[in-house]
């Protein structure tokens, strides 16, 4: 199938099984999707729809139980552990609802884990985490320890830690699930930004405030897709 | 990197915690500790007994003969101490032989010796003595310095007279406010009037010295001997090694002539020196050195299963933080490593304490005996290695346990 080459993602009849216990439970029962390059998504489903599942298979932390999954023209759905890994460290920047930071690390050297990992030296390394905190604001804060910050602060370390590798595309999920409206707004308004930037955004909310932000809301039901949200003019792969 | 990374966590934990690091480490600092206090003290002792001790209790180029060996190191030498029970006792006549195969001995006497029980002077008394008969010049030749008053004379050996010189133990027990000299000491039923004072020797043998009396052997033998012919030992020493090894040989020759021993037949005699003593202390030094690593091992064996229970533990209540890590891009074996450094960074920690303690053990053996103890860079250098080798071993199944987490079900946890 020849697809545009502005599309980042491109899945077709993605599948996860898994066994629980005696029972075989099918989370994602054969997913298409397809995602250019500077689109804001949003994931929309209530639980058990599958939308965590198609979230990590999307940021490569599960491979599928069948189907494709190209990211950036190349099949992923087949790649070993430390493909994958490397895959995360380049191409996907994650923003969790719960932040995630190190608790004993300052805010520079959160940012600075996924350069760690890429193998840059030092010097760059603390460079390019400076100026990733910086793009969300939060130079002045890089000794601080995420217990020493605000709600809101943790999550902007979360984004610059997200973006310092330059990443394809934006993985959050709910990432304002644990702040109050005001600071929500302010992060929502750093995606924003974000995506004016040029990023590729694709963010898993319950919220229908949260998608109002998106170019397009992707619905997922019992492991399937509902609706593409497509936008009037653009073309969409199945139906 | 990840490497680095692990040393700055290790250290940044121990830090945080130093009760429960100091608990953790226990196992590897006691074993490192012990061993380089043991080698610490065995190197010096080993100095000191090649240096002071056998020098000083022997002389350098010193042989002495005498019925039979004296020093055992184990079932050979016990055995032919055995089969040297049967030699006879040495004479004057022996006395002759010896000193006519050795015409040009550097210094030359004899001497014969036994324990008494007590020697005593008024209400005071020193128990369990040994009392020397020497010859002239057995003072010169054991080489002891006079404290106070003088040694015997040739005068003294002539006329058999009944003086004697005493160790510093006897001295100081038996005359603890006034001087010795002059006055008369009993041993058994003898009177000996004490002519000088040896300095104090100290030290491993020096305490049987400083609990000594030496008479002339002439007045011995009219006081106290059983058989006035016996002679215990035969000192010879000579200006040069050579000079002792051709000495040794001669002697040995002259007295199996006299004795007319068949060619095959053992010596019924035997030829003691310094090199002796030294053999028996490189028996215990290869001993201790065997026994050694033995007990080194057991204790850093159980260190490392301390180091692995606490690192498990870690990284049971890590699962979180490796979960974050593999979904910002680290690889098993990039954790793998971070877990490991962080053992290996935790043990060798504790050996650097070990070795700091170790060091602190040594230099008090050192100002408080007369071993000079101090530590050789080898024993250093090894003690990191196993530190180093214990935290990678003690980790290795923890660091596995981290490595094989699934992200997902990790980021889960909390």
């Amino acid at each position: 199938m020849t697809v545009p080459n502005d599309i980042v993602i491109q899945t077709h009849e993605l599948k996860k099984h898994y066994q629980m216990g005696t029972e075989l439970v099918r989370a994602l029962r054969g997913v298409d999707v397809q995602i250019r390059r500077n689109e804001y998504i949003a994931i929309m489903g209530p639980s058990g729809s599958g939308k965590s599942t198609l979230m990590n298979l999307i940021g490569c932390l599960d491979t599928p139980t069948s189907g494709e999954y190209i990211l950036n023209d190349q099949p992923v759905q087949d790649l070993d552990d430390d493909e994958l890994a490397r895959i995360r460290n380049r191409e996907i920047g994650f923003v969790f609802q719960t932040f995630n930071l190190l608790p004993r690390a300052t805010a520079l050297h959160n940012v600075e884990l996924p350069l760690i990992y890429a193998g840059v030296s030092a010097r760059q390394r603390i460079e390019r985490a400076k100026e990733a905190l910086a793009q969300v604001d939060l130079a002045d804060r890089m000794d601080h320890k995420p217990n020493e910050l605000s709600g809101g602060q943790r999550q902007r370390v979360a984004i610059a830690r997200a973006l310092v590798n330059r990443p394809s595309i934006l993985l959050a999920d709910e990432p304002t699930g644990n702040l109050d409206s005001v600071t929500s707004e302010e992060i929502m308004t750093v995606f924003d930004a974000l995506h004016d930037e040029g990023q590729t955004i694709i963010m898993v909310t319950h919220e229908p405030h949260i998608t109002a932000h998106a170019e397009r809301v992707i619905t997922l039901i019992d492991g399937m897709i509902e609706s593409h949200g497509a936008q009037v003019g653009s073309p969409v792969v199945g139906a | 990197m990840r490497i680095l990374e692990g040393i700055r966590i290790a250290l940044q934990q121990i830090w945080a915690h130093k009760l429960k690091s100091a608990f953790t480490l226990i196992g590897v600092i006691i074993g490192i500790t012990f061993l380089i206090a043991v080698i610490t003290i065995v190197e010096g002792v080993n100095r000191y007994v090649q240096d002071d001790f056998a020098g000083a209790l022997f002389g350098v180029n010193t042989f002495t003969v005498v019925r039979r060996s004296q020093v055992s190191t184990g079932p050979e030498s016990e055995e032919r101490r055995r089969r040297q029970a049967r030699n006879p006792y040495l004479t004057m006549h022996d006395v002759e032989v010896v000193r006519n195969a050795v015409a040009n001995a550097w210094r030359f006497s004899y001497s014969v010796d036994r324990g008494f029980s007590q020697v005593s002077y008024n209400e005071r008394s020193r128990k369990n003595i040994r009392v020397i008969g020497g010859s002239e010049g057995y003072e010169t030749m054991q080489g002891w310095d006079i404290a106070e008053g003088r040694g015997l004379s040739p005068l003294d050996e002539r006329k058999s007279l009944k003086v004697a010189v005493i160790g510093a133990d006897i001295a100081e027990r038996l005359f603890p406010d006034l001087s010795p000299i002059g006055k008369r000491i009993r041993l058994g039923a003898n009177r000996l009037e004490v002519v000088g004072v040896w300095e104090k020797q100290g030290g491993l043998l020096g305490v049987i010295r400083d609990a000594s009396v030496l008479v002339p052997i002439s007045t011995y033998r009219q006081t106290m001997a059983w058989r006035r012919d016996r002679v215990e030992e035969i000192q010879v020493k000579m200006r040069s090694t050579e000079e002792m090894e051709g000495a040794m040989l001669e002697v040995e020759a002259a007295l199996r002539r006299d004795r007319k021993l068949k060619p095959d037949v053992e010596n019924s005699f035997w030829l003691q020196t310094s090199s002796d003593l030294l053999g028996a202390w490189e028996k215990i030094n290869r001993i201790l050195f065997v026994a050694l690593p033995g007990l080194v091992s057991i204790s850093l064996v159980v260190g490392g299963i301390v180091i692995m229970n606490i690192m498990l533990l870690s990284v049971a209540g890590r699962i979180k933080e490796i979960g974050i890590r593999k979904a910002l891009g680290a690889r098993r074996r990039d954790i793998l490593l971070q877990f490991l450094a962080e053992s290996s960074t935790l043990s060798v920690a504790g050996a650097a304490i070990g070795i700091g303690l170790g060091i602190a053990m040594g230099k008090t053996v050192d100002a408080l005996t007369p071993v000079p103890a101090s530590v050789p860079m080898w024993a250093i250098v090894v003690s990191l290695l196993l530190g180093l080798l214990v935290g990678v071993g003690s980790g290795i199944y923890p660091a596995y346990r981290a490595a094989q987490q699934d992200p997902i079900v990790a980021l889960r946890y909390e």
